[in-house]
């Protein structure tokens, strides 16, 4: 068989763990099918030579993050069935189904995908230069996020006083 | 390329699996499992736009751009800060509401 055939096959395995990740009532089975899905994607990137990536991919997300689900899915145990919400559900479905769906086809439709990134430019300027808008908005996300904290540390410190004094 | 669309399209649908937990469910786990599997597929999108191909006689390479070496790197640690941040909310909320239901944990004061 070709790599595309196997590359399928494996894409329809994480899909597949995926979607029963999200849809099995028993929290455990979910995990242990996030971890089947973790080793379809090393599995792929393996295919397409990222080797590096997909070891860290299969330590970071397949090990280290499953284990902190473990542990969580554990400390929560004794939980009753979500009950079904057909309106919810449809909603996300349909709101899901159109977004990939147009998704899908701006790919196929577009053709000749552009690669992004050079490799013939120095590396650390090519670097700022992708990073630039992301390092931006990263630095207005900790500023909102510190100003945020400081008021409610200080809304937190008003009414510790006015108990104290009460 | 084939193989660029390929893993594109896997990128779309699990970044719609991991949509739809987010929308639909309200177990705040399953939803921590749909931003996993988001930022997963957010990793492949950055991988196959920096993936190049070249062909040289029979033989097909594969060339990686300094986008697709560094980003999802960064992107596999913030995930992984985000997601252990997540499920230590999770249980400090689980000890006052006792619930991992987000319908239940709504109400700020009990």
């Amino acid at each position: 068989m070709s790599l595309i055939v196997w590359i399928s096959i494996v894409m329809a395995l994480a899909i597949l763990a995926a979607v029963f990740a999200i849809e099995s009532k028993n929290l455990m089975i979910a995990v242990i099918s996030l971890i089947v899905m973790n080793f379809a994607i090393w599995i792929i990137l393996l295919m397409f030579e990222a080797t590096l990536l997909a070891w860290i991919q299969l330590i970071v997300y397949g090990g280290g993050l499953t284990a902190l689900f473990v542990v969580v899915v554990s400390l929560t145990e004794n939980q009753k069935d979500e009950t079904f919400d057909w309106t919810r559900t449809t909603i996300a479905l349909a709101v899901v189904a159109i977004i990939v769906s147009l998704l899908i086809w701006v790919v196929v439709d577009y053709g000749n995908i552009p690669i992004v990134g050079d490799p013939s430019t120095q590396f650390p300027a090519s670097i700022w230069e992708n990073r630039v808008t992301d390092i931006i908005l990263q630095a207005v996300l900790f500023l909102a996020t510190s100003i945020a904290i400081g008021v409610l540390f200080l809304q937190h410190k008003k009414k510790h006083k006015e108990v104290t004094k009460s | 390329m084939m193989d660029q669309i390929v893993l594109l399209i896997l990128a779309i649908v699990l970044f719609g699996v991991g949509l739809y937990a987010l929308l639909g469910k309200r177990n705040v786990i399953k939803i921590l499992m749909g931003i996993e599997i988001m930022t997963i597929a957010a990793n492949l999108v950055f991988i196959a736009l920096g993936t190049e191909f070249q062909t040289i006689g029979d033989e097909t390479f594969i060339w990686f751009t300094e986008f697709a070496l560094v980003f999802p790197l960064i992107s596999l640690a913030v995930g992984a800060a985000v997601m252990a941040l997540g499920l230590a909310l999770v249980i400090n909320n689980y000890r006052h509401a006792k619930s991992v239901d987000t319908d239940e944990m709504a109400t700020l004061k009990r």
